[in-house]
């Protein structure tokens, strides 16, 4: 189909992928990123340099952007993980947005009913509460998956719809519904989320999850079968790996870490300590696909999803600084994660081709 | 109905929220300058061009169909909201309506029985359902899979690009902030509901949108029904799951060939 | 049968057909076909019979060498042309789509089709055809619901309908039941009436090649052994053409007193993929130190037969006894730990995972037991001196134990499976064509550590096509056919052609005739 005259250049499919080569095509794609969205400021007529360097000092300031970025950034990373463990054994989690939904729902539980806890008991039972919330619903998607076959990500994409609307019911002239009428009551004090060094506590939770990750996968036996499983599921049967239970775990475990970020949204963030109105908590659900986008990047290793998250998430929030600052368009900073997300689909095209140039 | 034909062919666009955002967004910019018609036929032909989009990268470059199709659509969203938020505000030309019925309903009425025909009785049709189950067999028929695949990817996408214009000129006549407010979802589970059957889909539209719309005020029709908003919205997902469910276990696959096509989801590799 | 001076309808001249690893599937084949005539095609696996049926069709172009179609050279860059020239093509493996009816199938892609489906006119073109022939089929049914030998049917006539005038068969009578096949060669006999030539690939099956055809041509190791009429041989003197008198090779076989009785197979049966029977109440034994060679074609249910005392397939009666204990309902976990190992047909992606290293994939028979694994964890530096020592001990040409499996070649890899499976000491290796696609230094190799393994006192159940291998390794040869042990012999001057005789068929009930 693509040809082109002088000089020849070849289509060669790849059939294994070395590291490295891939590390290079996630950094392309994020370079390339980058330069279509400078042609972009251009046209606006704003300089791409100082646009990227407006936002970066912004997002990394202290007064300013920090703790956005940080707090974005734990949200991502838990989503991203979320992404990480099901698809290491082979199975997308696409239901990412409505495990934290219902990881809400469960860390909310939590706080209505006992909110006289200390905090201490509060906030680690809150974020099992979500966690199980979270697990349980991923466990649906897994369990449909290994025993009946169904596509697990249109199972997914339902489930996550449904999410949705339960947050809606339970908020929107609800039983938790709170002063203003499409937003919840807020969270009692005591499970307002601690602060480190001014960094909210779920940072370091976020971090030891990731390191934990990286050594399940890497030294227990259960990651060991995950891994052989997701690389295939022949190999995985001859070798007597169970795939029902295993894709269940799987799901479960995503889904668990996805209930996680129910939690430390809310709780997390001084701006929010509550259930917000449907299309603000709607468009928090949609940063989780960015947990796809960046667990990918990472090729599903853990350890690298720490610095990637900061970094989307000094993009996301250092994006913003475009619009208020700069005075450049509204939507300018939701078109640059767009574009990052369409080259990176974009390239994953060299995943599977190699283009090598013949010399007629 | 654009996303039946697509995944007939055995490819998923999960992209349709996306495609509808593009045809919103394009046909309103476009009815604002020019007329309805314009409007429409630039949403159709925005569509054509991502299902293209989508088309090369995963049929002819084996990139893997969700990701692609996720990618189109958060893509549409900053796009969309770049572009058109701007411009906030009602539409200042009107569409006619014909019976108290806009007239993108007749016009859809009149696609979905061309779909049914195309698929049912045709030669074109024939070959894109066996491409849908079996490439590789249809490959030694002599059908050219790529192609088939690459049409009725790009005609799909561009039905579901009308289908936004059809939103915002003919119901919404606004532009907000992301309008289509999931209903692209809705299409995607609507078509796995249906059975990728035209007629199950019109049915199956029709009590989508029943339920979506009842569950606003479900009191006008009857008084004091219990279930709220929320559970009515729902619904509709539910029932999706349900179904595929079903027609995944073994007993339900023996007895009826409702399945979904076989090559759903799976690019095709020519040895 | 047809006259000599028939014109001829197909030549083929000098074909040859290298692979990239260096193999020569086709060394200078000549043919030629009759109008009208069924002219067989007969070769062991490996004999180049697939490359040569690809060729003819479209799917494979030859490096030399020309093919005539009615005395005119022709050139095929795909099968769409071999189509249009008259070459029709019934797989082995069925090309028709399962959820779309019969008529569905055969009317796709077809030119007469037209943009909209006229479905009485083409239904009454169909219909004839059938009647013509003498073909009894269901057009309004659904492909899945049809028997193999329906679909088998379906494809014919939908070659026919495309106008073909040579239908090429591929393994036409593998997977039909012996009541079907008695219809399926009438039917054929009525399309060769018809003067359409009929060329059947096959392997084995013998009787049938005997029943129906008109000519014979036998393929060894990708030359042509000779052409003759059918009348002009016996069933015995085709299955020794095919085989060959001399045997390749010289190996030892150590003389070892047989210990008990390890694995005790009873009555069993199972199904195929396909939801055909694959074997029917096999038993026999298998001791220590023994090797129990199940020589036989590929598609008579020997690896159906493995997988089932593996424990990858459900047998539907029967019971599997290890030790005296009823292992029948045991899963494949279990069995491993119990120490019935299984090194797999094929290797990348079926016995190791291309993309981990190799310590991984040796991993994959240590995982679920001490010493490697202790308290959920992987010992990591145990595992890697294991890897290291079953590439020394073995010879395996590698990187080092951290390199991808993927780079290793075919050779090196088998060396790999069979080894992490051999350190391991297990009670019973079931080898399910342990020496495919390997050359012939790694294949002596593997050879000689089964032959080991008597001395190590394991039990071996080697199934292989390869009739050298079996005589020389086995202690016991069961030969198969059809879903069913021949005979069980113990190796003491046994025939070569006997054996090749057994599992071409030669002694099943219809073969018995010509025997």
């Amino acid at each position: 189909m693509l040809s082109l005259r002088v000089p020849k250049i070849k289509l060669e499919r790849i059939v294994i992928i070395s590291q490295w080569r891939a590390i290079r095509i996630s950094v392309y794609s994020i370079a390339s990123a980058f330069l279509i969205f400078s042609l972009v400021l251009f046209y606006e007529g704003a300089d791409p340099l100082q646009a990227f360097q407006n936002m970066f000092s912004f997002a990394f300031d202290p007064k300013l952007g920090l703790s956005l970025t940080i707090h974005r950034a734990i949200f991502i990373m838990f989503c991203t993980m979320a992404f990480i463990v099901p698809l290491r054994a082979g199975l997308w989690n696409i239901g990412m947005e409505g495990q934290f939904y219902m990881g809400t729902i469960g860390a909310f539980f939590i706080a209505y009913t006992f909110p006289n806890y200390q905090p201490e008991i509060l906030i680690p039972l809150m974020i099992i509460g979500g966690s199980i919330a979270g697990a349980a619903y991923g466990a649906v998607t897994g369990v449909l998956r290994g025993r009946f076959n169904v596509n697990e990500v249109v199972v997914a994409l339902m489930l996550n719809n449904i999410a949705f609307w339960i947050v809606y019911l339970l908020v929107v002239g609800g039983p938790w519904a709170g002063i203003a009428e499409s937003s919840s009551r807020p969270l009692p004090n005591s499970a307002h989320a601690p602060y480190i060094f001014n960094i909210p506590f779920t940072f370091f939770l976020a971090i030891a999850i990731a390191v934990l990750l990286f050594f399940f996968l890497r030294m227990t036996v259960t990651g060991y079968k995950i891994r052989v499983l997701g690389h295939s599921e022949t190999v995985a049967r001859i070798s007597g790996i169970n795939q029902v239970t295993l894709f269940a775990f799987a799901m479960t475990v995503g889904g668990a870490i996805a209930g996680m970020a129910g939690y430390h949204m809310w709780a997390a963030d001084p701006a929010f300590l509550m259930i917000p109105r449907p299309d603000a908590y709607k468009a928090i659900g949609d940063l989780t696909y960015w947990g796809i986008i960046i667990g990918l990047v990472c090729l599903l290793n853990p350890i690298p999803t720490i610095p990637a998250s900061l970094f989307i998430s000094s993009i996301i929030t250092g994006s913003t600084v475009l619009v208020r600052r700069m005075r450049l368009p509204f939507g300018l900073d939701f078109l640059f994660l767009g574009i990052i997300s369409i080259t990176f689909a974009a390239f994953q095209f060299f995943y599977n081709y190699r283009l090598r140039v013949m010399r007629r | 109905m654009g996303e039946l034909l697509t995944q007939r062919s055995g490819v998923i666009n999960v992209g349709i929220e996306g495609l509808m955002l593009f045809g919103a967004a394009t046909s309103f910019l476009t009815a604002q300058t020019f007329d309805a018609f314009a409007g429409f036929l630039a949403g159709t032909v925005v569509g054509a061009v991502f299902g293209l989009f989508h088309s090369i990268l995963s049929v002819s470059l084996k990139v893997n169909q969700i990701v692609s199709g996720m990618g189109v659509w958060l893509f549409a969203m900053g796009f969309v909201t770049y572009w058109a938020d701007r411009y906030t505000g009602p539409l200042r030309v009107s569409i006619p309506k014909i019976a108290g019925l806009t007239p993108a309903v007749f016009v859809a009425l009149v696609i979905l029985v061309a779909l049914w025909f195309v698929l049912n009785r045709t030669h074109f049709g024939l070959k894109t359902r066996a491409v849908g189950e079996n490439p590789a067999a249809a490959e030694v028929s002599g059908v050219n899979v790529v192609r088939i695949r690459y049409i009725c990817t790009t005609v799909g996408a561009a039905l579901c690009g009308f289908s936004g214009s059809v939103l915002l000129l003919s119901y919404l006549g606004a532009w907000s902030h992301l309008p289509t407010k999931g209903l692209g979802w809705l299409a995607f589970g609507l078509v796995m509901f249906s059975l990728w059957r035209p007629g199950i889909l019109l049915a199956g539209s029709l009590a989508f949108g029943f339920v979506w719309q009842f569950a606003i005020s479900p009191h006008t029709i009857f008084p004091g029904f219990p279930a709220p908003l929320p559970v009515n919205r729902m619904l509709p997902f539910l029932m999706t799951i349900v179904v595929l469910t079903i027609i995944s276990t073994e007993s339900f696959r023996k007895r009826w060939a409702l399945m979904k096509p076989e090559a759903l989801g799976q690019p095709y590799i020519k040895e | 049968m047809r006259s000599a001076d028939s014109p001829n309808i197909l030549e083929v001249k000098g074909l040859v057909k290298t692979f990239p690893n260096g193999v020569v599937a086709l060394d200078h084949v000549d043919l030629e076909m009759k109008r009208g005539e069924i002219h067989a095609i007969l070769g062991e696996n490996g004999a180049g019979k697939t490359t040569l049926m690809n060729i003819l069709f479209g799917l494979l172009k030859p490096d030399e060498g020309e093919i005539y179609l009615n005395g005119e050279r022709v050139v095929f860059h795909s099968p769409i042309d071999a189509i249009n020239k008259g070459l029709g093509m019934v797989h082995q493996h069925r090309k028709l789509i399962s959820a779309h009816t019969v008529f569905d199938n055969i009317i796709l892609g077809h030119p007469r089709t037209g943009r909209i489906i006229e479905k009485n006119k083409l239904r009454a073109e169909i219909e004839e055809l059938c009647r013509r022939f003498g073909f009894k089929i269901d057009l309004d049914a659904r492909v899945w619901q049809l028997t193999a030998g329906e679909k088998q049917l379906v494809e014919i006539i939908r070659a026919l309908y495309r106008g073909a005038r040579i239908l090429i068969l591929d393994e036409p009578t593998s997977v039909l039941t012996p009541p079907e096949i008695d219809g399926f060669l009438q039917s054929l006999k009525a399309v060769s009436k018809s003067d359409i030539t009929l060329i059947p690939f096959v392997t084995h099956k013998l009787p049938e090649v005997f029943a129906i055809s008109d000519r014979v041509t036998i393929l060894r190791r990708g030359r042509v052994v000779k052409t003759l009429r059918t009348s002009d041989a016996t069933i015995r003197s085709l299955a020794e053409d095919m085989v060959g008198r001399e045997l390749t090779f010289e190996l030892e076989r150590p003389l070892v007193q047989m210990g008990k009785e390890i694995l005790k197979v009873e009555n069993l049966s199972a199904m195929n993929d396909k939801g055909l029977v694959a074997f029917k109440n096999i038993t026999f034994s298998l001791h220590e130190g023994e090797i129990f060679g199940i020589a036989g074609v590929t598609g008579n249910g020997q690896h159906e037969l493995a997988e089932s005392i593996f424990g990858l397939r459900k047998p539907v009666s029967g019971k599997i006894y290890f030790e005296g204990k009823d292992i029948t309902k045991h899963g494949v976990l279990e069995r491993l730990k119990m120490g019935i190992t299984y090194v797999p047909p094929e290797r990348l992606g079926v016995a190791v995972v291309g993309d981990l290293s190799l310590i991984d994939n040796v991993l994959l028979t240590y995982y679920f037991e001490k010493p490697l694994t202790k308290a959920g964890f992987i010992d990591y530096k145990l595992a890697k001196n294991l890897t290291e020592k079953i590439i020394a001990e073995f010879n395996i040409v590698a990187p080092g134990p951290g390199a991808k499996s993927a780079h290793l070649s075919g050779g090196n890899l088998q060396k790999l499976i069979l080894g992490r499976v051999l350190i391991k000491n297990p009670k019973v290796i079931i080898a399910n064509l342990p020496t495919q696609g390997l050359d012939i230094a790694a294949e002596t190799y593997v050879r000689r550590r089964l032959l080991e393994c008597k001395k190590m006192g394991i039990g071996v159940l080697l199934v292989s096509e390869n009739l050298d291998e079996i005589l020389q390794l086995s202690d016991t040869v069961a030969p198969i056919y059809e879903g069913q042990f021949v005979r069980i012999l113990n190796n003491v001057n046994l025939v070569k052609e006997e054996v090749g005789a057994m599992i071409a068929g030669a002694y099943s009930r219809r073969g018995t005739v010509y025997a």
